[in-house]
């Protein structure tokens, strides 16, 4: 529970699912009626986290009542629907932030205070990597409903996932319209696991900026299920790597010939047993939950509700995010190759 | 009479589609989200010349499949549920999707809604049985859970559908017979009831001792649901399904290890259990959720605190248990033995 805040009222239109959040999470109210709840509750902020196609009525409506807005991603189907969003926020003073949790983890912190503190350097190649489960309930969803509200976004199961692997690129790319080459496909490796029909599950992207450039990796295939970051800079590079909680420096070459070669696996042990070590402490600190991320962020926004400060998720980092997901969407399904 | 099986293609309702056969219903309807598992039901019909049996694909969350399935149907067997995944899913899946199932029923206009019988599926987990002692019986009378909230997510699920299909018996008077099943098992089902323990890791804690399972063998269970469900006086009753020669806990993964493979189990006696459980919901309150409460003491007391069960109400339908204890168990872990390189 986020400090000095406390949950009213549930809202779903369908009732019998706002019933049962209330009675597991002894929510006082529940409402199957979006306006009446504004109405009667009039929360101060509002947690949207419909499908996308709800969310540009839902937040304009939310603005119009009063409400600060926290987005699940995707923030809408469509590159104007979020420009409109971001507009709708703007126009009525208030906060607007995107379930972008893992941008919140300690260890991406950690990267962007390096980064602006200099210490990466300028940043040359970003490899943004993220692997799925589609074995796992939510792809046993999408592939038993044929009409799943995930089947008919227009980028399909990239744009319910893309948001988390775009936005760690956002911070280091200058331009807003970068270069795409986007490449998607449908694995058939003939795993002994269930595959989600006849959505492509597999997407490579080379963004180029005029200084910096970027992979994008979506895999549903490839095991362990890895989600990491890499940051080449002009002064060294870091790797994040969010299942395992770790960041870590590639270590400099020291000595000269054969001897820089004997070291670094050593000074690379060594960091990762620091931040082994780290991880103990903070789990024995209880500050060590699965959805860390989430919880700085949502501390992050009510404190800038409170304190009037910037949104910890930002318009820009928000709209570069939408208007490349578009990009890659019309680039691979204008040419599939199922 | 034309009959419905949702969840006609599932572990339980292709059983369920044969006994139904057998007992000389010739005019099925099978609902089925899956068309693959069509196949096995048609090999199944080759055995009953006189029967037709028809196919109905969709998704119990369209009012307009439910309709089309509903058409000229009289007596309908809802095992369609969901069986996983998060809360939410199971709601979906077995709540909402059996209020359109009823919806559609109540807007069909071509038989009266007075006419036709739903036998309901439901569960062991309905019942409240955290607040009773340790040993109590568990009849057909014993009061349903309180504290749904604290259960786990499927108990949960089932309870709201069952009250949910009586609300609505209340008002539009339709028949509903209600059986709540025990454990069941069979080939191609689970191996282990959540009754019988865990398995955190590479080793399966033994929870549940010296216990009683009101274990159901798939076909004694399907052949319940077809008397229990035809019968003429059950109507607006419940009845609990599980077989007569019960084992206990222990009993059963005694059988396992011997007969299907070795597996490492450390056996917990019911107050550690508890000793654990209460640690560690102190730590999940403590640390703000740090680690689930997977294991609380109401969970505890309502998976492993040990019953009677008695399943006397369902004898009185004509029920009797077609296939032996033994001769399940021996047809289970022949399968289990056989596959137990999938799983």
């Amino acid at each position: 529970m986020v400090p000095g805040a406390r949950v009213v009222a549930v809202c779903d239109i369908e009732p019998l699912m706002a019933e049962q959040l209330a009675v597991r999470f002894g929510i006082p109210r529940q409402y199957s009626c979006f306006a009446a709840m504004l109405d009667a509750e009039k929360p101060d902020v509002l947690h949207i986290t419909t499908p996308p196609e709800a969310h540009l009525a839902l937040t304009r409506q939310a603005v119009s009542a009063g409400c600060h807005v926290f987005l699940e991603k995707p923030v809408a189907l469509h590159h104007a629907e979020v420009q409109a969003i971001v507009e709708a926020a703007n126009a009525s003073g208030k906060k607007l932030a995107v379930n972008y949790w893992p941008q919140f983890e300690v260890q991406a912190l950690e990267l962007r205070r390096l980064y602006q503190e200099g210490v990466l350097g300028d940043p040359v190649h970003i490899e943004s990597f993220l692997g799925y489960n589609l074995a796992g309930d939510y792809g046993r969803a999408i592939k038993q409903d044929t009409n799943h509200w995930v089947r008919h976004m227009p980028g399909q199961l990239f744009q319910n996932v893309l948001d988390h692997v775009l936005n760690k690129i956002a911070p280091f790319l200058e331009d807003d319209e970068p270069s795409i080459d986007a490449y998607a496909y449908k694995e058939n490796t003939g795993l002994a696991e269930p595959d989600v029909g006849d959505i492509l599950d597999e997407l490579r992207v080379v963004i180029r900026g005029c200084r910096t450039s970027a992979y994008a990796t979506f895999t549903s295939h490839a095991r362990p299920v890895g989600h990491t970051l890499r940051v080449y800079g002009t002064r060294n590079t870091a790797h994040v790597d969010y299942n395992a909680r770790t960041l870590v420096l590639e270590p400099m070459q020291g000595f000269p010939s054969a001897l820089g070669r004997l070291f670094p696996p050593f000074s690379v042990s060594r960091n990762y047993l620091k931040q082994g070590l780290r991880n103990v402490g903070r789990f024995s600190h209880s500050h060590f939950h699965y959805f860390d991320g989430l919880r700085n962020l949502l501390n992050e926004f009510y404190h800038c509700i409170e304190t009037d400060s910037p949104s910890p998720t930002s318009c820009r980092e928000i709209l570069f995010v939408s208007s490349i997901m578009e990009r890659i969407f019309n680039q691979v399904y204008a040419e599939t190759q199922v | 009479m034309k009959v419905l099986v949702t969840g006609a293609g599932g572990f339980l309702g292709i059983r369920v589609v044969a006994r139904l056969l057998e007992h000389g219903y010739t005019d099925l309807r099978c609902f089925l989200r899956d068309t693959s598992k069509a196949k096995r039901l048609e090999e199944l019909v080759k055995a009953y010349p006189a029967a037709r049996l028809e196919f109905a694909s969709g998704n119990l969350h369209s009012k307009a499949d439910c309709a089309a399935a509903l058409t000229d149907v009289s007596l309908i067997f809802h095992l369609a549920a969901g069986k996983s995944g998060s809360c939410a899913d199971l709601f979906m899946n077995s709540v909402i999707a059996s209020r359109t199932l009823i919806e559609a029923l109540e807007a069909r206009k071509e038989l009266p809604i007075e006419k036709t019988r739903i036998v309901l599926i439901s569960s062991f987990g309905v019942y409240g049985v955290g607040a009773l002692a340790r040993g109590a019986p568990v009849s057909e009378e014993t009061p349903l859970e309180a504290h749904p909230e604290l259960r786990d997510p499927y108990s949960y699920s089932k309870l709201r559908q069952e009250q949910l299909f009586w609300e609505y018996q209340k008002r539009d008077g339709f028949e509903l017979v209600v059986l709540r099943a025990g454990a069941v098992y069979g080939p191609g089902g689970g191996h282990f009831s959540n009754r019988v323990g865990l398995q955190v890791g590479p080793v399966f804690f033994h929870l549940g001792g010296d216990n009683l399972l009101p274990l159901s063998f798939v076909e004694n269970c399907a052949e319940a649901i077809v008397v229990a469900g035809t019968t003429p006086w059950a109507a607006g009753q419940v009845f609990n399904v599980h077989d007569d020669d019960l084992l206990t806990s222990a009993q059963y993964l005694s059988r396992y290890k011997k007969d299907v493979k070795h597996i490492r189990s450390i056996r917990l006696p019911y107050p550690v259990t508890r000793v654990l459980a209460w640690n560690l919901e102190r730590y999940h309150r403590r640390s703000l959720g740090q680690l689930p409460a997977i294991l609380t003491g109401y969970k505890a007391a309502s998976s492993w605190g040990g019953n009677r069960f008695s399943n006397e109400k369902l004898h009185s339908t004509g029920w009797r248990q077609l296939v032996s204890t033994p001769d399940a168990m021996k047809q289970t872990f022949e399968y289990f033995r056989q596959h137990r390189a999938k799983t």
